[in-house]
């Protein structure tokens, strides 16, 4: 008997799910305990304890590992709640990080913010001017060294933010990804002037062309690594002493996890975790499903994110945005495209409704919370529409003020349309699943896909109530909502399920034909570096998957799209190869004949991800089958369709339904975490696991 | 000058009358229209859905376009943009990229159902080709436009379209650009709209045609394919929109689209004080060789929910500083949008019913065939764009809350782009390989002040709000060059209360090349300001080329040391003209320093702290924090509150000793009720006639009955401006120039500063500038 444990730590809760090899699964939730996340973690394995009735110790003893994810190192960045740290850089070119390629004025602000230029700023800069020091030296592209490295001035520097404080320093000197021995000299300095202060490298954190992701993607390392690196001790510290024998593992945004002692290293890695456990807990339970291409959508109060798994495996990217800065870092792509049930209607001096893109957040929430939030979401929108139960949410644990909906709805919508309060509220479910559909089909179509080939998985609080709907506006056939008992945590769940993954990359731009030789050489350092990484897990694998990836771009273009290497000796034939999927996957994305093969094919970075394949993973208990008609707890007015009013609609609990109950639409289903709509036309079944499928109703059946 | 073309008449586009155009058209080319009971019709859910998916299908259509070319001034530097329009052409939902272009796009629609409709023929599965500025698209030969109708059931329902900037269109300049042109005949051939796909399918001969003309022609043929590929994109999302909501559902949102960003702006129009302003500003060189400073002039007025920008007094074409009608109306766009509808949805063909133009043929902002335009956009036209934005920012000063959302005020931005083509031989691969390319770097230019936010530092260009910079490595990837540094240069933004934000400088010297890296140069605002202050903030730096002629960079490196000036470099500083063609040999360097932002209000005005902050973050040196701001920090960098009141109060009193001020006491007058007329100026009822007086020691100005407010005039030179402001137009122009400051003659607090030529004509003192109903 062995267990596995995932912990998804967010701002609000700190979800946990046990299971074992025996097909039983345990989820608990409790509230994350800021500033001090271990608390939160160790209450929330004292509460798995409990409900397996048996003592802490014993089931720590017995866990092969815990999986832990945290967004503490993402809210700090995006809080802006990170230690002074040091910035050392190429003589003539400080002030990268505050021209931020002038781009830094408005990435990652929506489409609304974008348009209003003056009301952008540049106030998030990382760090003070007197923090961020030149030392003279000089590399070119190639890697030779132009100007040597004047050790005395690194000395000077490296005094100057010391005296000043400073305990951590990041090293990001120009091309130092092509020849880093300026970027290891110094680090050597700093070291034999105070052996305790912590340095990071570009050339090891990101050794990725391109100085100004690189500098930022290096400062922020250097602002959560400490930070991250106290945590994590204590925390290990914590569960040994109370008996926890296997790892401690952290989830990275790659959607692999890492030993707790080898993160601080690669702090960055760690910060997209959060947002990716639901990408993973979709990615487990379509092996289970047999769904190969999913469309993941989690939709909680304040967030709408969306994932892709195309062919069983997560869509990937290399580069994410934290503060309006570009950070290199492998992940599972995720896009945030809107703001979730918190998202605020009004009506825009034009006298037009308008959703989102502002939010009531957690605080003060929808107006049917009575937070004293006044403006109407598309929570307020779905209570008056007899969707959300009047009782509450969370099985009437969270009350729900229906006349504060229905007031916020009439005076901010109803009024200034002409319309009734129930027709507004009828109009804001209606935009907000085709603007859903807009924007869900815009992340499909941009990664090149036909969103007609997906099934969508729909969880986090909200997303049941609209999924059948916005599936539609997307003309995807099959809705999955991952219910049973990790539909609380599914994130967690996510986790528990994860491998180790770990990735190496390193730019070395050239033109093609690249030597094979060279590319081989640079797979190889890569490659010994994530199998040696992989040997200082302290962990047993069943096996390890290598992949080996090469970012390539059209001379003249600026899209790098990334394709697989064969393993294997590299030749001549292997990265003809490699071009030759290029350019299919190119035309793919961006259409056939947009690439300029004329103007030729540039390699520009590798990168070999490990896997870890861990001989654990979660099995789902079965659900009990159905023995006779679906239970219905009742039926209440319910206004589903535009034009149509409120029709009496049946409400089914979901606890009262087994493996094999159909539900024809128009129904509503009560989850104690959620809120599932099965249209009129639509068909929900439950799965042997629980999940409730929702699919287009049979002619004739 | 080259005479006037006969014939060439008929290439000159111009708004249209919708209903009359739609009158024109012949009965082979039925057209797609809705009624107004149908656009009144249509539901708020409706609106809102059909209106997202619009939004989602433009979106698309830039994301092909981007992704697909494969000019780097394009992909790395976002000088482009697309738009869908009606079925006449007005435009219903543009892109955020080039707003200039959206002022040019429609003009080329209207031309296209004016002159194509009957032969050859406007029919499904057609796209259009041009460049040529006059007919509009683009505002040169280098914007080039494909564009497409959308047929919906045999009747044309709209237009998608795509517009960027190539690198080289022929002619005889590098990157088409000739400094020494003459007329158009020196430039890239304007091409009128020419049918470039037939029945779906890429014409090859018209293709040929097109990149024939090119240095570049792959790229040119690539970025022809991406334009095609990002219409189609378009094409066919439309029609996925029409299928499933019908077709006049579609047409009738897309209507309201522009009706309503038309009635907002008309409704923020009727919100503000009636009234006329104007603003007067230089291109000084027009070509190789000039020694002159030509003038465009507005006079902005604004009546009810209206605006006319009268361009009349401009001077005439000349050289190469000229943009077509085009060029003009893109101008006002790209001060227009981002100043008065930032709030508001970018329905420019709604936005553009709000204002006329009124402009004399022949000008160097309405300039006729066959005059060179080359310089168009980057030149004149972005030059109408500032004054249109000083009138604007005058205008919207008077706003009771100029903080608000809906009413923005700034100082001019970086006033130009300081152009930089460089060509030559890259020998760092195995197989020696030449290289063309525009140095981007000058993207990163400063904003303008804002009465409550100083300009954003290194913001970027106004009329590319998406625009970026390359990362040095990969242009020293692409191209043999080593950059030995680029960063923010400290007090390049204009003092005020609100400071400009700071530009950026560059060096480059050649590296893995052992020939010289031919150049070509083309700028302006060298002799006189175009960042100009706003309410008697500062003007920004001038921009400043220079090569380090005869320097041994390379020897220096090796021996170790990096120069961080070009003090440092060696050889003798060549100071570069606005217009001409050079070169950069190796182990010389070439160096740009490109414009930052206009201040906002007196910089003696502004919180010490903030210029403390400012010396911190060097932004501001500390001498510039004592001589512009009368700021004195201490050693560790804080403010020494006596010293800078003292140092303040010295200021003030050269400004009185210098303005030959009397010190006669002036009357003052109670400010209680007084109205906001911009930073320093307030008017306040007394009697049932305004009184302008100083807001900061209520001495009274002038009076709706007295034409002239009352302000010293102080006329200096130019180093009076701060060290920001090179004193240099003797090396430019013949015309002597000057620095200008008015103050209020109780406590000298600055209310216009800038650096004119002598016999500029000022607005400051005019009293109707501030009371619309006063004698003026």
């Amino acid at each position: 008997m062995a267990f596995v444990i995932g912990v998804d730590v967010g701002g609000t809760f700190t979800d946990a799910v046990l299971d074992d090899d025996a097909g039983s699964v345990v989820a608990a939730k409790v509230p994350s305990t800021p500033p001090d996340y271990s608390r939160g973690v160790l209450d929330v394995l004292g509460l798995l304890a409990e409900q397996l009735g048996r003592p802490f110790a014993d089931v720590l003893a017995e866990t092969h590992h815990i999986a832990h994810g945290t967004t503490s190192s993402l809210n700090a960045l995006v809080m802006r709640r990170v230690p002074d740290v040091g910035f050392l850089t190429t003589k003539g070119h400080r002030d990268s990080i505050f021209i931020m390629n002038v781009e830094g004025r408005y990435l990652g602000r929506s489409p609304h913010e974008l348009q209003h230029v003056l009301a952008q700023d540049k106030q998030h800069g990382l760090l003070p001017k007197r923090h961020a020091l030149e030392v003279t030296e000089r590399i070119d592209r190639d890697g030779e060294v132009v100007v040597a490295l004047d050790e005395d001035e690194v000395r000077r520097q490296v005094e100057t933010l010391l005296a000043d404080g400073i305990r951590a320093i990041a090293v990001s000197l120009l091309w130092a990804f092509r020849n880093p021995v300026h970027e290891r000299r110094i680090r050597e300095i700093v070291h034999g002037i105070d052996p305790d202060v912590f340095v990071a490298l570009s050339s090891e954190v990101s050794p990725r062309i391109r100085e100004f992701a690189r500098n930022s993607t290096t400062i922020m390392s250097t602002q959560v690594g400490p930070g991250l690196r106290g945590y994590l001790t204590d925390l290990e510290a914590s569960l040994k002493d109370a008996g926890l024998v296997g790892p401690l593992l952290v989830m990275q945004s790659n959607g692999g996890a890492v030993a707790a002692s080898e993160a601080p290293q690669q702090a960055i890695s760690t910060v997209g975790s959060v947002l990716t456990g639901g990408v993973v807990g979709s990615q487990a339970l379509g092996r289970r499903l047999g769904h190969r291409n999913i469309i993941s959508t989690d939709v909680g109060g304040t967030t709408f994110l969306v994932g892709l798994i195309v062919d069983g495996e997560p869509e990937r990217d290399t580069t994410t945005v934290i503060n309006h800065h570009p950070i290199n870092v492998p992940t599972l792509r995720v896009h945030a495209i809107g703001s979730g049930g918190g998202a605020i209607a009004w009506v825009d001096a034009g006298g037009n409704l308008r959703i989102g893109p502002h939010s009531a957040q957690a605080d003060p929430g929808p107006a049917c919370y009575d937070q004293g939030g006044t403006e109407p979401t598309n929570t307020d929108a779905n209570l008056v529409l007899g969707i959300l139960p009047a009782t509450g949410l969370l099985g009437g644990r969270k009350a729900l003020n229906a006349e504060k909906a229905r007031e916020a709805i009439r005076t901010r919508i109803a009024e200034p349309l002409g319309l009734s309060t129930d027709d507004a509220a009828a109009a804001i479910h209606a935009a907000q699943n085709a603007q859903t559909g807009d924007l869900l089909r815009k992340s499909v179509v941009e990664a090149g896909h036909d969103p007609r080939d997906f099934v969508l998985y729909a969880f986090g609080g909200s997303g049941p109530a609209f999924c059948a709907k916005y599936a539609t506006h997307l003309g995807v056939d099959e809705v999955v909502v991952p219910l049973g008992p990790v539909a609380s945590a599914f994130s967690a769940y996510g986790l528990a399920a994860s491998d180790i993954a770990l990735v190496q990359e390193l730019s070395d731009p050239a033109q093609l034909p690249v030597d094979p030789v060279r590319a081989e050489k640079n797979f190889a350092q890569l490659e010994d570096q994530v199998r040696h990484g992989l040997d200082r897990q302290g962990l047993a694998f069943d096996r390890v998957e290598i992949v080996r990836e090469i970012d390539m771009r059209y001379a003249m273009q600026l899209a790098e799209v990334t394709v697989p290497v064969a393993d294997g000796p590299l030749d001549r034939a292997a990265l003809d190869a490699a071009a030759q999927r290029f350019e299919a996957r190119y035309a793919e994305l961006y259409g056939p004949g947009s690439g300029f093969g004329a103007a030729g094919i540039q390699a520009i970075t590798y990168r070999v991800r490990g896997r870890g394949v861990l001989p654990f993973s979660p099995e789902l208990p079965p659900l009990e089958r159905a023995d006779g008609p679906v239970p219905t707890s009742g039926t209440r007015p319910v206004y589903l369709e535009i034009g149509q009013g409120f029709v009496d609609t049946p409400i089914h609990d979901y606890v009262a339904l087994r493996a094999g109950h159909v539900i024809t639409g128009p129904a509503i289903v009560e989850v104690p975490t959620t809120t599932v709509v099965v249209p009129a036309g639509r068909t929900g079944t439950v799965d042997e696991l629980g999940n409730l499928h929702i699919t287009q109703t049979q002619q004739g059946a | 000058m080259t005479m006037a073309v006969p014939g060439s008449e008929r290439f000159s586009s111009r708004p249209v009358d919708p209903a009359e155009l739609a009158a024109q058209l012949p009965e082979s080319l039925p057209v797609h229209t809705v009624t107004q009971e149908q656009i009144d019709a249509v539901d708020p859910l409706t609106y809102e859905v059909v209106r997202h998916r619009l939004w989602s299908v433009t979106d698309e259509m830039g994301e092909a376009l981007k992704r697909m070319s494969g000019s780097p001034i394009v992909t790395d530097a976002n000088d482009f943009d697309f738009a869908v329009s009606d079925e006449l052409g007005q435009e219903v939902q543009v892109g955020l990229y080039n707003t200039m272009l959206v002022g040019a796009v429609d003009l080329a629609i209207y031309w296209t159902l004016q002159h194509r409709a009957t032969n050859p023929g406007i029919a499904e599965g057609d796209m259009f080709l041009t460049n040529d500025p006059w007919v509009g698209g683009g505002l040169h030969q280098n914007d080039a436009m494909v564009y497409q109708p959308v047929f919906w059931d045999g009747k044309l329902f709209g237009w998608t379209s795509a517009i960027a900037h190539q690198p080289d269109l022929g002619g005889v300049g590098l990157g088409s650009f000739s400094p020494a042109a003459q007329d158009v005949f020196s430039e890239s051939l304007p091409t009128p709209p020419v049918k470039v796909v037939r029945d779906g399918v890429l014409q090859d001969d018209v293709a040929d045609v097109w990149v024939r003309r090119s240095r570049v022609p792959l790229m040119i043929g690539l970025d022809l394919r991406a334009k095609v590929g990002a219409n189609t994109v378009g094409r066919d999302r439309l029609l996925a929109v029409i299928a499933q909501y019908g077709a006049d559902t579609v047409k009738a949102v897309m209507k309201r689209m522009m009706t309503d960003a038309e009635s907002r702006l008309r409704g923020k129009l009727t919100a503000v004080p009636d009234g006329t302003w104007r603003a007067t500003g230089y291109q000084d060189q027009s070509h190789t060789g000039d020694r002159g400073l030509h003038k465009i002039t507005v006079a902005m007025t604004k009546a009810a929910d209206h605006l006319t920008f009268d361009f009349t007094g401009t001077d005439p074409q000349s050289g190469v500083v000229n943009c077509t009608y085009a060029g003009m109306r893109g101008g006002v766009m790209l001060a227009l949008l981002p100043l008065l509808a930032g709030d508001i949805p970018w329905s420019a063909g709604g936005l553009m019913r709000c204002f006329d133009l009124v402009a004399e043929e022949g000008t160097i902002n309405n300039a006729s065939f066959p005059a060179a335009v080359g310089r168009g956009p980057i030149g004149p036209a972005w030059l109408t764009g500032n004054l249109v934005a000083e009138c604007l920012s005058q205008m919207l000063d008077q706003a009771p809350d100029p903080g608000d959302e809906g009413a923005h005020v700034q100082a001019t931005c970086c006033g130009t782009w300081d152009t930089a083509v460089i060509a030559g031989l890259d020998q760092r691969g195995a197989v020696p390989t030449p290289f063309l390319s525009i140095i981007m770097d000058p993207m990163a230019g400063g904003y303008g002040a804002q009465p409550h936010a100083d300009g954003m530092d290194t913001g970027g260009l106004f009329c590319i709000p998406l625009g970026r910079v390359p990362d040095v490595e990969m242009t020293e990837f692409l191209y043999p060059v080593l950059a030995l540094w680029r960063r923010e240069e400290p007090d390049s933004g204009g003092p005020g209360r609100r400071r400009g934000g700071v530009s950026a400088s560059m060096a480059i010297t050649p590296h893995g090349t052992s020939f010289p890296i031919g150049l070509v140069l083309a700028s302006n605002g060298k002799a006189v300001s175009q960042n100009n202050g706003l309410a008697g903030g500062y003007p920004g730096n001038t921009g400043v080329e220079y090569i380090a002629r005869g320097g041994d960079v390379t020897t220096m490196l090796g021996s170790g040391r990096m120069p961080s000036d070009l003090a440092d470099v060696g050889g003798s500083a060549e100071l570069q003209p606005c217009y001409g063609e050079t070169y950069v040999a190796p182990g010389e360097v070439f160096t740009m320093f490109w414009q930052g932002g206009g201040g906002y209000g007196d910089p003696l005005t502004r919180d010490p702290d903030d210029v403390a902050r400012d010396v911190r973050e060097e932004k501001v040196t500390a001498a510039t924090a004592e001589q512009a701001y009368g700021v004195v920090l201490d050693t560790s960098g804080t403010v020494d509150a006596e010293a800078t009141e003292t140092r303040r109060r010295d200021l003030r009193d050269a400004r009185r000793a210098r303005g030959g001020a009397n010190g006669t006491p002036r009357e003052t007058i109670d400010l209680t009720g007084g109205r906001r007329l911009d930073d320093n100026l307030v008017a306040v009822r007394r009697e049932g006639a305004d009184q302008v007086a100083c807001r900061h020691c209520a001495t009274v100005l002038g009076s709706g009955a007295v034409g002239e407010l009352d302000l010293v005039r102080y006329d200096g030179p130019v180093s009076d401006a701060g060290p920001q402001v090179v004193d240099g137009a003797g090396e430019y122009v013949d015309v002597e120039v000057a620095f200008r400051q008015y103050c209020c003659p109780g406590c000298f607090t600055a209310v216009s500063t800038a650096v004119v030529p002598v016999d500029h004509v000022d607005d400051v003192t005019r009293t109707s500038r501030v009371l619309a109903d006063a004698r003026s």
